[in-house]
């Protein structure tokens, strides 16, 4: 089976693992004594009037807790201070119901679905209530968690009409809100959980207890792919606190547990295991090496799989007045997200229990079941609060692992990765090298494009499939690579291809999925074409946007006149033509570049940068964005998410990047991988640009453009050219 | 292993540990005070800070055996009420995403506060720029301490 993008996202498909689990609150426990009106599986309303939303993605920074639930109040009609919420679990109610949180999709996969069980409810609850009284149901309303009799004012509560409302007929169309009548969507809310975390209270996967849990560690093959040969674990169990020591090969890296009353003693423990390893066939991979590997694929005729071609490129570029090229590179980047990977797990005679933060629960739980050879309503998943998932937390690598020691030694147990294991092993954003060609006629008018991507694991889409591996120059619809494929400007000749260059290390989705590398490469030459054509970068743009028409590229199809509107407000609200500040120091510069994530949400940012003149450091004083993402649930975190999206992206652009040497990552924590930080970080704007079309998600949208926009800017400040991130001091002494 | 008495949020602890064993892990693994997180163990992500005698320390990297006579303060004991001005302000601003290393931050810039009633962007940008926010949280974050910062000038 292919995994098209819009599997991937509509849907959640994929082919690796991952799992969602569940804080189990007290109030659900004491309900559960009580009959309740459950229309659908995300709701519960009790006879004592308690009102439950279950929570169907994993929190994780997105804001879902507070979205998703003001998508089911606004058709439901109560106010999210009446309501509770719990964590979907996989299975029981949840089954088939889809819990995995990925593609920024937790919006566009739950807008419609969830109103729908609001509105059920609600027209349940008027039919009851129409029934006790015997009035005409059109004749009531349902507010703020009531019923009105519009003509006697009379209220009875949903609570009241709990049991009548159960005996109701489903109804299977029931009338949705029109936009205009929203009253909670599209409000700035805050988050729901914010008292909670700000308190110390919220429960992460690393703060779960249970009782008589003991604690592990593990040291892992240095090499990826490596494998254990010895073990001597004498010193390790002579250490005060450890109780075991358990090889361990269920996780992404064949490994030792240590396991003792507290993490301090596991990892005591580990400091002593003595352990011999078999490094295996990838001691001398080198990520330097494995670039210029990728450098060698760029002559390669015929190149790789054929993703998209309109007109002929090839020609149009012979014949070309202009012609330039330039290749850009993307360095492999670790997620780190601030909680490390984690797994409560707690396996009985013929049951497990776990308590993970993940994106992906329902794989976690086939994924253990299987592993024990259980049911999988045997296995209980209960997704906590996720300290950032980014994509990390889609494969459920460390599930297994504490699966594995919990069943080896019979209690349950804590498996935690240190900050170093974190950042060495996991599913790296795959290192990317992106070429390409364009073409401009004796006018100046850009008439050939040519963008060729290698090295991007697409292997988790399926991707080649059998049949293209036998025909790759045959033309694709599988959407791939995200941002080359779906390039939304209009070349009257223009060709996409891919070179899959795979290399050992473990890759997978990172924030923005495949679009950072693409996007970069992609708006960055298009800078390059703007001052090869000696036009204005933004007018560059809405030239090849014109006539702001519908391109329909695969299954896709983007609204160009959105992009144009982003990037007119981008520019407008930035100063684009204006002057920007210049000092003794530092040369200033603004730059430009936009995108459209999975054809619903249109971005544009315009970055002011400096750079020192002497110093050649580079600082981002200003990012504004313009969003176009349809209906806006939540404007106000919508911001947030524009604000971590662009900060994501320029850790990247000033700091990331792991490298690896001898079969093993570099870097090992926060002083060698880098992230932004408070004092690095620039005034973000973000201006909504009015929409009516359906939601498009935003957890990644803002990422892709920001490497592109800076590096444009740095590029009108100094005239020198940076394609290969990140950006430091150093690549810019050395560039011309 | 030794007997501590270790002193949080105003109450006493006894504990039999090893002397070696970072604060972090007594408050976490010991006393269930999870609300103090682990970043990196090594001092330079802020998410396990805590307050020794009001000063912001990183308590992966207070030894048990350096706590002798300290009061510390944690996260859940910065108010009775969880209504420190900053707490306030946190949830005002909407700062959190994933949250996580949000108690470092309002710990530290808690200390920042008492220290300095009214910072400058610049005062709070050194002083938070030891903590990591992967959400990306920082302009918020700003935003929040100048809000707490004004509560605490009118009281």
């Amino acid at each position: 089976m292919t995994y098209t993008r819009r599997t991937f996202i509509k849907t959640g498909v994929l082919a690796a693992g991952g799992m969602f689990i569940v804080v189990e609150l007290p109030a659900a426990l004491s309900s559960k004594t009580a009959v309740a009106f459950e229309p659908n599986a995300y709701i519960s309303i009790t006879p004592d009037n308690v009102i439950r939303l279950w929570l169907t993605r994993s929190e994780m920074g997105q804001g879902v807790r507070t979205a998703l639930p003001m998508m089911l109040a606004e058709e439901l009609e109560v106010d999210l201070s009446q309501v509770r919420f719990e964590q979907a679990t996989p299975g029981g109610r949840f089954k088939g119901i889809r819990l995995r949180t990925s593609g920024s999709g937790s919006t566009v996969g739950t807008y419609e679905r969830l109103r729908k069980a609001g509105a059920t409810a609600r027209e349940m609850l008027i039919a009851a209530a129409a029934e006790q009284w015997d009035v005409l149901p059109s004749d009531c309303r349902a507010e703020k968690g009531s019923v009105l009799h519009v003509p006697t004012n009379r209220h009875i509560t949903y609570g009241e009409l709990a049991m009548a409302a159960s005996k109701q007929k489903v109804p299977e169309n029931p009338p949705l809100k029109e936009a205009k009548h929203f009253r909670i969507i599209g409000t700035p809310t805050r988050r729901t959980d914010g008292p909670s975390i700000v308190n110390g209270q919220a429960i992460y996967g690393i703060d779960v207890k249970v009782p008589g849990m003991l604690y592990a560690v593990m040291e892992r093959c240095p090499c990826i792919g490596g494998k254990l040969v010895k073990i001597d674990a004498t010193e390790a169990l002579s250490m005060p606190g450890v109780r075991h020591v358990v090889p361990v090969k269920s996780g992404i890296a064949t490994g030792v547990a240590v396991v003792g009353d507290h993490t301090w003693a596991a990892m005591k423990g580990r400091e002593r295991l003595r352990i011999e390893w078999d490094p295996g066939a990838n001691q001398n991979f080198d990520s330097g090496h494995f670039l210029k590997q990728m450098h060698d694929q760029l002559a390669k005729e015929p190149g790789g799989y054929f993703v998209r071609e309109d007109g002929d490129a090839k020609k149009a570029l012979a014949g070309a007045t202009k012609k330039i090229e330039a290749t850009y590179e993307f360095p492999f980047q670790a997620h780190a997200p601030l909680e490390t990977m984690n797994c409560v797990a707690n396996v009985r005679p013929g049951s497990c229990e776990i308590w993970a933060p993940t994106q992906c629960p329902e794989v976690a739980q086939i994924e253990t079941a299987k592993m024990l050879g259980l049911p999988e309503d045997a296995v209980k998943i209960h997704v906590t609060l996720l300290g950032g998932g980014f994509g990390r937390r889609l494969f459920a690598d460390y599930v297994p692992e504490a699966v594995e020691v919990s069943r080896a030694i019979g209690k349950p147990l804590q498996m935690l990765w240190t900050r170093s294991d974190d950042m060495r092993y996991g599913f790296f954003h795959p290192c990317d090298v992106q070429h390409i060609a364009g073409g401009l006629d004796a006018n100046g008018q850009p008439i050939a494009w040519a963008q060729r991507s290698i090295g991007s694991d697409l292997s988790m889409f399926g991707f080649p499939t059998e049949e293209q591996k036998q025909n790759p120059r045959h033309y694709f619809n599988d959407g791939l690579p995200w941002g080359s494929f779906d390039n939304p400007y209009n070349f009257p000749n223009l060709k996409a291809d891919y070179i899959p260059l795979n290399s050992p290390v473990p890759t997978g989705p990172w924030r923005a999925v495949f679009y950072p590398p693409t996007v970069f490469a992609r708006e960055s030459f298009l800078d390059e074409m703007a001052h090869a054509a000696g036009a204005d970068p933004l007018e560059f743009r809405l030239n090849l946007l014109a006539p702001g028409n519908v391109l329909n590229v695969g299954d896709q199809k983007i609204d160009r006149n959105r992009l144009i509107r982003v990037l007119q407000v981008a520019a407008e609200k930035s100063g684009w033509k204006g002057p920007i500040a210049q000092d003794a120091d530092r040369l200033w510069g603004r730059g430009l570049a936009c995108n459209v994530y999975s054809e619903d949400c249109f971005i544009a940012q315009v970055a002011d940068v400096s750079v020192g003149r002497k110093s050649n450091d580079l600082r981002v004083h200003r990012i504004v964005c313009a969003v176009d993402c349809g209906i806006v649930i939540n404007p106000e975190g919508l911001e947030g998410q524009a604000e971590s999206g662009i900060t994501w992206g320029l850790s990247a652009t000033l700091h990331g990047g792991i490298d690896f040497e001898n079969g093993r990552a570099v870097q090992t924590s926060f002083t060698d991988f880098e992230v932004l930080r408070v004092n690095e970080s620039p005034v973000i704007e973000t201006h909504i640009v009015p929409s009516h079309h359906a939601p498009g998600g935003f957890g990644e949208t803002a990422v892709p453009p920001v490497a592109p926009a800076v590096a444009n800017a740095v590029f009108a400040a100094t005239g020198k050219r940076v394609r290969r991130l990140p950006i430091t001091p150093e690549s810019l002494m050395a560039s011309s | 292993m030794s007997v501590f008495t270790l002193i949080v949020n105003g109450k006493q602890h006894l504990l039999d540990a090893d002397s070696e064993m970072p604060l972090l892990w007594a408050l976490r693994d010991l006393l269930s005070l999870t609300g103090t997180k682990y970043g990196c163990g090594m001092g330079i992500c802020g998410a396990c800070t805590v307050h020794d005698d009001g000063e912001p320390v990183r308590s992966c990297q207070v030894p048990l055996s350096a706590t002798k006579g300290k009061h510390y303060v944690t996260i859940e004991g910065l108010s009775a009420s969880g209504e420190h001005p900053c707490q306030k302000a946190w949830i005002a601003e909407d700062v959190s995403q994933c949250g996580y290393c949000q108690a470092g931050m309002i710990m530290q810039a808690a200390a920042l506060l008492r220290r300095k009633p009214k910072p400058s962007d610049e005062d709070i940008d050194a002083d938070l720029a030891d903590h990591v926010c992967r959400c990306g949280t920082y302009q918020r974050l700003r935003r929040a301490v100048h809000r707490a910062s004004a509560e605490v000038l009118k009281t």
